[in-house]
């Protein structure tokens, strides 16, 4: 086992590395970042991942629902550190797994990667408390000043891939071995299976005995629009609406994703611009690259102040813009805490993804992450709404949410997987713990 | 070193007995004046105050933007509650109670910035008063405000008080500021009057995260020896009394649930949430205990947009990034301000000069 095998290990059991090897790591880091674009592309299939903020057995959850890297192709859209108790181990085992699998995890930078930032959110601290001195702190914000500024996937499919294998191996296990039979399979409480959705043959399955209709137990599914089925292009989508191609994609092509942590940029007006722009440095102030971190959308026309302080609220218009010209069909982010873990906005043309379940042990929220299949897979199911639930070990919840690619404009087949905070035993947290801060 | 941690202090396992309960609910104070440090060395809060009640033994710790911010709309908005009672104009001394006041500045940042004299008593347990008191007797910064409308008033029955300090039971009297050794679950409808307190003079209590630690039967009591007791003068016919709160409310949610379980770990109960968790329930508890003249509440977000004015919010902006937005807005909609009073003006005084006249004025949260 090599040294870095040793430390992802390590890591993995949240214990810190020693000094000397997070040098070593962050140079090695380096000089991988160094060699990524502004703007890094990512073929899908990938699993889009939003901020972790130090909530290290929450991180554990997220491999443990989308399954592990390398098996995963992973993209987490920043905000690694500050806030939660463990940002280090957090972010030196991503770091970690970036050196040791480079084309399976794509790290970009949150405004949190930044030295100002991560002295007044917990970083700082965290690092001086855990090592006596504040060198692993300049090591990692060395590193920070290397993260691409955002990531575009290509290559998304409409549609969403099966289920594969992440670990829950209860529910998974069956819908494997029913593989031909089973597309989802819905487990309530307890564990027991409540709802079981068909799937014939892969690539077999057309309009004409897939519909709402033979399946009346799908199509009653609450919120969930109609099904739409069938290789879009080839007719068997059965509805206009199934075979959108926008931007004169290739059939089954979901067009590009673009990720970022905030947002869009008034100074920016074109994925090139992003390229353009030199990121070797600390988050500035104000600019381009700042606002891409800070930003947010916001449901007004145009550009609005941000009440953060930094970046800019951008309006529906803005993003609808912003993809026409940049062929994009959704833009992914971070950065703004969703309580449901996710939030399409716009037309489903932007999309907030949160991977920090119970954020800072205080907000209650869930969390999700964003899994894009690649193009001409033989998945074929789509539909839209909130689609099934998993719950695994009875107490935890794991939904997964298929989003059609077409339902309103078009864009790739997207997957949530919804998860909860990691049980507070399985932290192993000292019983001495800090607590999250209330007005007393 | 002592390395800040931005967390409250550590928890330690719930307490057993009654005593280390009330330890629990003392040490809340430490938390809260470590705030108002942290929210006055950010600049979002002037009170040169507030350093000279920490203890040595308690590290002074920078907190988080977001706790800043509520720290300083906590503080404000309660200073405009209290200021609207003080400024109305009338012809008898104004009085304020401080119910579980610890170690709160409010009546030596009101008596440093006001000509026109008034009364403020602070009840606490002794534990926390005598902690308090030897911070007085010990920086004269704060002892010599004890004296500071001596000069100017004349004719009250306190003005001629000469300073008394017992340390040992936790008390200190002077002609403006007292200091109760009291434990308020003492407090019902029939108990006699702490030492100093007028009954009769237009009297505004407040309870700053203090009464959602009592049973729910001790609070109400608390409430209805306040209507039934104060504020009522025989002799002119007038009637004056007022109470302000500040405490957690919405416990239902996600973010309640987690609130009331991260609090419990700590040994602390916030007893009275249940009861009042709401903005109207929290009217309908003035209503209800006997505050019937007016009465409102708003949470803190609502207050935070609402309540401070464009140049001051921008000031606020500027001196940190708050990067915590959403979550801001979740923990600020969790707390919130209320009030309410009992006011009937005597048939010879004109209407502007009834104490709470103002507070009828303030706008309220539609819900």
């Amino acid at each position: 086992m090599s040294d870095l095998d040793k430390a992802i290990e390590q890591l993995r059991q949240c214990r810190p590395i020693p000094e000397l090897q997070v040098r070593e790591i962050c140079f090695k880091a380096r000089e991988i970042l160094i060699e990524e674009a502004n703007v890094q592309i990512v073929d899908a299939p990938v699993t889009i991942c939003g901020d972790i903020h130090g909530q290290f057995h929450d991180l554990m959850e997220l491999f443990r629902v989308g399954g592990d890297c390398p098996d995963t192709n992973y993209l987490f859209m920043g905000d690694f550190v500050d806030r939660g108790f463990y940002s280090l181990e957090s972010f030196l085992l991503l770091l970690c797994l970036k050196v040791r699998y480079p084309d399976r995890i794509t790290l970009i930078r949150g405004n949190h990667e930044s030295r100002q930032i991560t002295t007044v959110y917990g970083f700082y601290d965290e690092c001086i408390r855990k090592y006596g001195s504040a060198n692993v702190w300049r090591y990692c914000c060395d590193v920070f000043d290397y993260l691409a500024l955002g990531a575009l996937v290509i290559g998304a499919g409409t549609s969403v891939q099966p289920t594969r294998s992440a670990d829950g191996e209860d529910v998974e296990t069956k819908v494997r071995e029913a593989e031909d039979e089973v597309e989802i399979e819905v487990i309530g409480l307890g564990g027991v299976v409540t709802r079981q959705m068909l799937r014939r043959e892969a690539g077999m399955i057309n309009s004409t005995n897939l519909t709402p209709s033979a399946l009346p137990h799908l199509s009653s599914s609450g919120p969930a629009g109609p099904l739409l089925t069938g290789i879009p292009g080839t007719g068997a989508s059965g509805n206009s609406r199934g075979i959108a191609t926008p931007n004169n994609a290739p059939a089954n092509t979901g067009g590009a994703v673009l990720c970022v942590h905030g947002g869009l940029s008034p100074l920016i007006d074109s994925v090139d611009k992003i390229r353009l722009l030199d990121r070797k440095q600390e988050v500035p102030h104000d600019g381009a690259m700042c606002d891409l971190l800070w930003s947010d959308p916001e449901e007004i026309d145009g550009w609005g102040l941000s009440p953060r302080g930094a970046g800019f609220l951008f309006g529906s218009d803005i993003v609808k813009q912003f993809n026409h010209l940049n062929n994009l069909t959704l833009i992914a982010r971070a950065h703004q805490l969703v309580m449901e873990g996710f939030k399409e906005m716009f037309d489903s043309s932007i999309v907030t993804v949160w991977s920090a379940p119970n954020y800072c042990y205080r907000c209650g929220n869930v969390a999700a992450i964003l899994e894009l299949g690649e193009d001409n897979s033989n998945a074929v199911l789509r539909s839209g709404g909130e689609e099934v639930l998993f719950n695994r070990e009875n107490t935890r919840r794991l939904a997964s949410t298929y989003m059609g690619g077409s339902m309103k404009r078009g864009g790739p087949g997207r997957r949530y997987r919804v998860f909860e905070a990691a049980a507070q035993d399985s932290r192993g947290m000292p019983s001495k713990k800090p607590m999250p801060y209330y007005f007393l | 070193m002592a390395v800040p941690t931005r967390f409250a202090t550590p928890a330690f396992t719930a307490p057993a007995s009654g005593a280390d309960k009330d330890r629990t609910v003392q040490q809340t104070d430490m938390d809260a004046l470590v705030s108002r440090c942290s929210a006055v060395s950010m600049g979002y809060l002037s009170d040169p105050f507030a350093e000279l009640f920490l203890d040595t033994l308690t590290a002074k710790d920078r907190r988080y933007p977001l706790i800043n911010r509520g720290t300083y709309v906590r503080t404000t908005a309660l200073d405009k509650l209290v200021e609207s009672f003080l400024s109305q104009p009338s012809k008898s001394m104004k009085q304020i109670v401080s119910l579980g006041a610890g170690s709160d500045t409010r009546f030596f940042r009101f008596a440093s910035n006001r000509a026109i004299p008034f009364v403020y008593h602070e009840f606490d347990f002794p534990r926390v008063t005598i902690r308090k008191i030897q911070a007085i007797q010990k920086h004269t910064e704060l002892s010599s405000l004890l004296s500071r409308f001596r000069n100017v008033e004349s004719a009250t029955e306190f003005s001629d008080t000469n300073l008394q300090i017992d340390v040992m039971s936790g008390s200190l009297h002077s002609s403006h500021y007292h200091i109760h050794p009291i434990d308020l679950r003492t407090l019902k409808p029939g108990t006699s009057l702490p030492t100093g307190i007028d009954p009769t003079l237009p009297t505004l209590f407040i309870s700053e995260c203090c009464l959602i630690y009592l049973l729910p039967s001790e609070a109400d009591d608390i409430f209805r020896w306040i209507t039934t007791s104060f504020g009522q003068a025989p002799e002119t016919g007038s009637n004056s009394v007022g109470i302000v709160l500040y405490e957690p409310i919405g416990g239902d949610d996600s973010f309640g649930k987690v609130m009331i379980r991260n609090l419990s770990q700590r040994g602390i109960v916030l007893r009275t949430l249940q009861r009042y968790s709401t903005l109207e329930r929290q009217m309908e508890r003035m209503r209800v205990l006997g505050f019937k003249s007016g009465m409102g509440a708003c949470d803190v977000n609502y207050i935070h947009d609402n309540w401070i004015d464009a140049e001051e919010r921008e000031r606020i902006d500027k001196l940190e990034l708050l990067d915590e937005r959403e979550e801001w807005v979740l923990l600020a909609k969790h707390y919130c301000i209320a009030w309410g009073w009992l006011e009937n003006g005597s048939p010879f005084d004109d209407a502007d000069c009834l104490a709470f006249r103002q507070w009828s004025d303030i706008p309220l949260q539609q819900s």
